[in-house]
This record gives structure tokens, sequence and C-alpha cells, in this order.
């Protein structure tokens, strides 16, 4: 049977560059003085100044790690952690400079909010230029606002959570963001509100040679519940741009949070993104997440379930083509009784592209009557394409119900086959084919970015058969 | 104390995951090995012969450099095995750690010639409360179409340290079949690699493993494909009681050009205790397109109700456990002809599950 070729994904909207102004660009490298000079820009109390410096020093110890993608093309000393766009936190489009309000337009970030949010964040390079909430939520106590806002205007609950679920020795690029942070979003959500419309915030790097290292803090309080959409992308350049953000997420007895990314970053990022949720008792968090951008990505979202009861749900999808090297995944913790996760994890690897599926599941001695149930699958387009499924499994306790199933391989001859006899075209039958193995992430999307990332997924199969 | 570090993983992944490798302490590997003499060589033939003489032993993967250096410079057991027909008869050989003899290095290379068929049994057994040691190389080479069986019996005590490499190369239309009776050794540390370079060749490798007290088994079994249409087939069962623990490691790895090949990898691991525990990496990697591959990898404790079933039929807790885990073994066991290992092998597992 011919190959079929599968085209790149349209980038139009995505690369679309806009002249590389700022009020504000650090000197590249990573020195004391530099995080400093960062902290003095951006008015940061002493406590968070002393904080930047102590994340330098544990990050000047830390090793790359010793596994996963190639990373010695990373050099921090060209790179600009901090970028300061030409213009303040804004609560209207109206008010944000005409060229980087263009770019949110073409992404679609005001027409979404008109139609289907409540709240909306976008960052621009290092800080954050558009920052609005519904005002139904202001009045029930619900917080939403820039991280610079939030450590001046909640210090108390900055202190008291910021970097304590995602520690500065978890790993050297962890450490890297505590140094240098600069944007991102806090959420509250105070005890049994319910937040029925998500919040999204979109972080759009432009300059070249930068780094984005935007800092998210949510909070479900007992009993609340939020929908949080996180978008992300960059035009593409021909030097490396770094984005090591870190998330992290507190979801109280009770709560619930689901925390959806559509990721999209340019074939130049190194995405060294770092996620993480502490889930209380009878709570549960769920992840959906589409990864489609970067040069090399390595993520790995985790939930530690610290509550009797709580659970978690990973639905994610990753999709290489060429030059991109994926290294995606997902990690578990459970550590109390009755406690239990589902991850249904997919890749798609094509025209050179690498997917990596790398993965912990571990059961603690405490996580008595827990249940872990694992399905990963990744389809090969081509003969030149890399797909790896990299499990780990430490089950700790007897009492426990663990599975985990692998499948790997290419578009069954016989399904096309079956669906050609039924009048389809052989590009059509393998379109639906690839779009049906995307469906379980697309259909936990609200629809209007399920539309996105089928867009993202843009076959273009139409006269691509060779 | 010392560490080394032993049985590194093809490809590596967080080190906080701790299954990349496994570190153990440098001073169970003894410095003076001499000579090892209780050896029993049984079924020898003029179809499938034994020759005493020193064989290569570089490996491809390996437990590691210091254990691998050990056998080069020290083996005291030196095999090499020749099939050259189709032969029913199997060879049989026996090794035995005791006072006299508590350290053997064995370094064993079996050749099946084209179109030949034939069945060896290795076993490992250790007189009471020896401290003994074992580290052997199993290389194995089988030519176009040949057949070969290899049953290999741990059954060392808990007091032992045991380390097996095994290193396969199959050619055109050849297959092994590997079966791996784990009982014995307070560490069982093996690895296991296949090179399946031919045209439908074949492995199927089914494990049995059974740890207790604190008992561990590092398992590191890699099936390189090669050939086209070739076929791996790794499956492994185990039980744990009391603070025994499992590593194992598998992966099944397409190279490109295996084209039609399949590879499946099944691990199941039974927790007879809630301080026994059970680390798995079952890892596929994947560079060609058209390739069918599976793992699947389960823990718990034996289900309540089969156990209340059994129970409701007048067994005690104990005699339903060793009921469930010898019908989990069974399909294991059943493959084994030889009726006197065979029971050996199911009278060890019950006085083990006692």
């Amino acid at each position: 049977m011919a190959k079929t070729i599968i085209e790149e994904i349209n980038r139009n909207i995505y690369d679309i560059k806009n002249k590389d102004e700022y009020d504000f660009k650090i000197q590249k490298g990573l020195t004391p003085e530099i995080i400093n000079e960062i902290s003095k820009q951006k008015n940061d109390p002493e406590w968070m100044r002393e904080f930047r410096l102590k994340a330098l020093e544990v990050y000047n110890k830390l090793e790359l790690p010793t596994w996963g993608p190639e990373l010695s093309e990373l050099n921090m000393n060209e790179i600009a952690t901090y970028v300061r766009p030409k213009t303040k936190l804004n609560n209207s489009w109206e008010d944000v400079p005409e060229d980087i309000k263009n770019t949110f337009d073409k992404l679609g970030i005001p027409e979404a909010e008109k139609k289907s949010l409540a709240g909306v964040g976008a960052q621009y390079d290092s800080e954050v230029v558009y920052h609005s909430m519904k005002e139904d939520l202001i009045k029930q106590g619900v917080i939403y606002t820039d991280m610079e806002t939030a450590v001046i205007e909640y210090p108390d609950l900055v202190k008291t959570h910021f970097m304590k679920c995602v520690p500065v020795h978890d790993h050297k690029f962890v450490a890297l963001h505590g140094a240098v942070w600069s944007g991102g979003s806090f959420v509250y959500v105070p005890k049994g509100v319910k937040v029925d419309i998500p919040l999204q915030s979109y972080f759009r790097l432009n300059s070249p040679e930068s780094g984005q290292f935007e800092h998210t803090l949510i909070i479900v309080d007992e009993g609340a519940s939020l929908h949080f959409i996180e978008g992300c992308s960059a035009p593409k350049y021909n030097k490396i741009n770094l984005h090591a953000g870190c998330v992290e997420l507190y979801v109280k007895d009770n709560a619930y949070l689901r925390y959806s990314t559509i990721e999209n970053w340019s074939k130049n990022m190194l995405n060294l993104n770092t996620k993480k949720a502490i889930v209380g008792e009878n709570a549960q968090i769920d992840w959906v997440t589409g990864s489609f951008g970067s040069k090399i990505s390595m993520l790995y979202p985790m939930s530690v379930l610290n509550g009797k009861g709580a659970k978690t749900e990973f639905t994610g999808i990753s999709f290489a083509g060429k030059g991109q090297n994926l290294d995606n995944g997902f990690k578990v913790i459970h550590n109390a009784p009755n406690t239990s996760s589902v991850v249904n994890a997919k890749s798609i690897s094509k025209n050179g592209g690498k997917c990596t599926y790398r993965s912990l599941v571990r059961i603690n001695e405490n996580a008595k009557n827990s249940k872990s149930s694992v399905s990963c699958e990744s389809l090969m387009l081509d003969d030149i394409s890399i797909s790896d499924t990299i499990p780990v499994n430490d089950i700790r306790t007897d009492d426990v119900e663990f599975s985990h199933e692998a499948k790997i391989g290419k578009i069954s001859d016989k399904t096309i086959f079956y669906l050609m006899s039924r009048g389809l075209s052989e590009e059509d039958a393998k379109a639906m084919i690839v779009r049906g193995f995307a469906y379980p992430t697309s259909k936990e999307l609200p629809v209007e970015y399920a539309v996105e990332m089928n867009n993202l997924i843009d076959l273009e199969l139409e006269g691509a058969i060779g | 104390m010392e560490e080394i570090k032993l049985n590194e993983t093809p490809v590596r992944t967080s080190r906080n995951f701790n299954i990349n490798n496994i570190k153990l302490d440098k001073s169970i590997i003894p410095q003076h090995i001499g000579k090892f003499e209780n050896v029993k060589i049984l079924g020898q033939t003029s179809k499938i012969n034994v020759e005493k003489t020193q064989n290569n032993c570089d490996l491809t993967y390996g437990l590691g450099e210091i254990l691998t250096n050990q056998i080069k410079e020290k083996a005291n057991q030196n095999l090499l095995i020749t099939i050259d027909s189709k032969i029913n008869k199997e060879l049989q050989i026996e090794f035995t750690l005791d006072s006299k003899n508590p350290n053997l290095l064995d370094n064993i290379n079996i050749i099946a010639n084209e179109n030949s068929r034939g069945t060896v049994i290795i076993k490992y057994t250790s007189k009471e409360n020896l401290q003994g040691f074992h580290n052997g190389i199993i290389k194995v080479l089988a030519k176009e179409y040949s057949e070969i069986n290899i049953l290999i019996i741990n059954l060392t005590n808990q007091k032992c340290n045991n380390f097996v490499s095994i290193e396969n190369t199959i050619e055109n239309g050849a297959n092994i079949k590997y079966t791996f009776v784990d009982f014995g050794g307070k560490n069982s540390i093996t690895n296991y690699y296949s090179n399946l370079i031919g045209e439908k060749s074949v492995n199927k490798v089914n494990t049995i493993y059974l740890g207790k007290q604190n008992q561990v088994f590092d398992l590191n079994y890699i099936g390189e494909l090669r050939g086209e249409k070739s076929d791996i087939d790794i499956q492994v069962q185990g039980a744990l009681k009391d603070n025994s623990k499992k590593h194992f490691k598998g992966t099944i790895d397409f190279k490109k050009g295996c084209k039609k090949s399949t590879g499946n990898e099944i691990e199941e691991c039974m927790l007879l205790s809630e301080t026994a525990k059970s680390l798995a990496l079952p890892m596929l990697l994947c560079s060609e397109e058209d390739i069918e591959g599976n793992h699947s990898s389960s823990a718990g404790k034996i289900g309540e109700k089969e156990l209340f079933y059994i129970m409701s039929r007048g067994f005690e807790l104990k005699e339903a456990m060793k009921l469930m885990v010898r019908a989990k073994f069974n399909k294991v066991l059943a493959t084994i002809k030889n009726e006197e290992i065979r029971n050996e092998i199911i009278a060890e597992m019950n006085n083990r599950l006692d």
C-alpha cells in the first residue's frame, strides 16, 4: 500500500513574529548579579530576592538529567531570562499595545474570552499584559491574577504555597525556574465555590534567544471546583528558546480541578516544564494535555494523592514531527488509602519525529485498597520515526489493583481496507483513523479547544498520498 | 560500604525511579574463587557434545564489567556444548555449591548447528546455610533453522548470591525457548539479552520466580529484533512473600528493518504480603513502523473471592495461597517434560511457600 505523507502542522498563525521590541531585556547568562537585577526590575520583596539567589545556588549544584533527550545545545549564556514587554498589566484589551493585541487576536484569545471563558490571563514574553475575570466570580471571592500581584497582595497565601509543592531541589530546571521566574497566574477558589466556566492563561514568547519562566499557582479550596486552561505558543527562530515554567496545584479535600493544556511552542523551543498537584481527601485532579510543539519537550505532570480517596486521571496526546523529540508522560504517587489513578496516553510519530512516553506509578505502603490503570498507545506513521514507551511501576504493598498495558504499531491495513470498502478514499480513511486515535483527548476539551487541537492535528491529507 | 552498580537498563530513565541499575555491596563478590568440582553432566551423546574448553565471554550488555571480567579471568567451569542434529534426549548439567565448592564461575557456550534440535537443562543448587556465590555467563548461538530449549533452574539457598548473564544470537528461522525457574539466592540478578538477527527468528521466554524473606530479584531482559518477521514473547510470573523484592526490567526493541515483527511481554506479580515490593519497567522501543508490540504488567494480591472459594472447600489460607501460586506457575511447570525435575521444583515451591 502506498505511503501516506502526513503534512506538518500549519503553523502560520503561531509563527507570526512581532518586532523584538521591549521595555527591558536582561543580559544573557545566569549569575547572582543578573538574578539581583531581575529581582530589582520586578520590585520583588526581599524574601523573594533571597529565594531567587538560593535557587541559583541549587541550580549550580545540580546536574543535567542523565536520561531523556540530549540537552547539550542549551547554553544559558545565550539565553536572556527576563524580557519586559512595552506595556503594563492591563484590564482591557483596548489598552494593550496594538502589535501585542493583534497577536492574541490572531490566536483567538479575546474571542474565546467573550464566548466561553470566565477569565483570561495573557502573558507576552516575561510579563502578563492582560488579566481579567467575570464580575460574579470576583463577588464569590475567586482570585485570578498575575503572580507578581499575588506576591504583593496575598503574601501569606503565596509564601505558604510558592514552590512548596515543587521544591527547587526537585531537578535542575526547577531550580532555574526558582531563580528567574516571571509572570504566570495565581488562582484561589474559596471553599465550596464552583467555577463552572473555565479560566484560561495564554503564554506567548516573542523575543528571540530568550526564555519564559512563568509560575502558575492554583489553590482550589475544600469542596470547590475549577477548570483551568493553559495555552502556549511562540514564533520560530533559528536559535534556541527555553521554556521552564512551573505549575503548582493544590486541590484541597473534596475539591475538583481540571487542568487542560494545549502546547504548541515553536520548533526551536526547549520545553522543560514542571507540573505537580497535591490532592486532598476525596479530591480529584484531571489532566488533559495536547503536546504538539517544541524541538525538545520533557514534561511529566505529577499527581500526589495525599488524601484518602483522592483520584486522578490523565488523558494526553503527543504529536512529534520532523526534528521533534517529545519526551512526555505522567507521574502519580498513591500516598493514602483508597486512592485511584487512570492514565490514557497516546502518541503519534511521523516524518522522523520521536515520541517517548515516560511515566511513574508508585503505590506506597500506606495506600491500601488503591487502584491504578494505565494504558498507552503509540502510532507510527512512517518508518523513519521513533516511538518509545518507558513506564516504571513501583508497587510497595499488596492490597492494590494495578495494571499497565501498552501497544505500538502502525495504522492497521485491515481497518483501512474496511473503511475503503465502505466508500472512503485511502487518505480519508487514514485521516479518520488518526483523528479517532486523538479523539479520547479532544473529547475531554471544551469544544473551542477541541477545534484548536484538531486544527493542530491538521492532517491536510488531500493530495498527499504518495 | 563500597557499592557496585549492576544490570544497567539499555535506556535510562529518571534516577529517582531507582530502576536504571541495582546497587549492591561490593564485598559480596569474593576475591578468592578456587576450584569448582561439584558438577554433574548427564545425557551427553555424540550428537550433543560437551567440551571443557575456555570460551569467549564478551557480552553486548551483561551485568557489568566487574562480573564479566571476573569470569574472563577466573572462570572455574568452562563448557562448550554443541548440538549437531535433532535429538530428543536432554542434556542436564547440575552445579551444586557446597563447603568445598562455594564459588562457581561458569562460562557456558551453546552452539546449535543448522537444523539441529535439543534441550539443555542447567540447574544450580546449594547446600543448606552455605554462603555461596555464583556468577555465570551463558552464550547461545542458534544457527539457521535450529530449535533449542533451555531450562535454567536456580534453587540455591537464601544466603547465596546468584548472578547470570545470558546472550543469544538467533539466525534465520531459528527458535530459542527459555524457561527460568528462579527461586534461590539472597540476591538473584539476571541479565538476559537476545539478538534476533535472522528472518523469522523466534525467542520465547517463560519465567517463574518466587521470593521470600529478604530475597531480591533483579531481572533485566532485553530483546532486540532485527530480522524481518522475527518474534519475541516474554512472560514473567512471580510471587513475593515477606519482605522480598522484585525488579523487572523488560525491553523489547524493534530495530529499523525488522518489518512485520512482533513482540509481546507480560509481567504479573502476586504480592503475598503487605511488605513485599514489585518494581517493573516494561519498555517498548520502536524504530520501525510495520511491527506490532504489546506489553502488559500487573501487580496485586491474590483475589479474595478466589481464596474464599478454595477455603470454602476445606483448605486453610496457607494451602489456598499455595494452590493459587501453583495454578499461576502451572502453565510454565507443565512445559517441563522431565518429571523428576518438575517434581523437585514443585516440592521446592511448596517448601518455600510454607
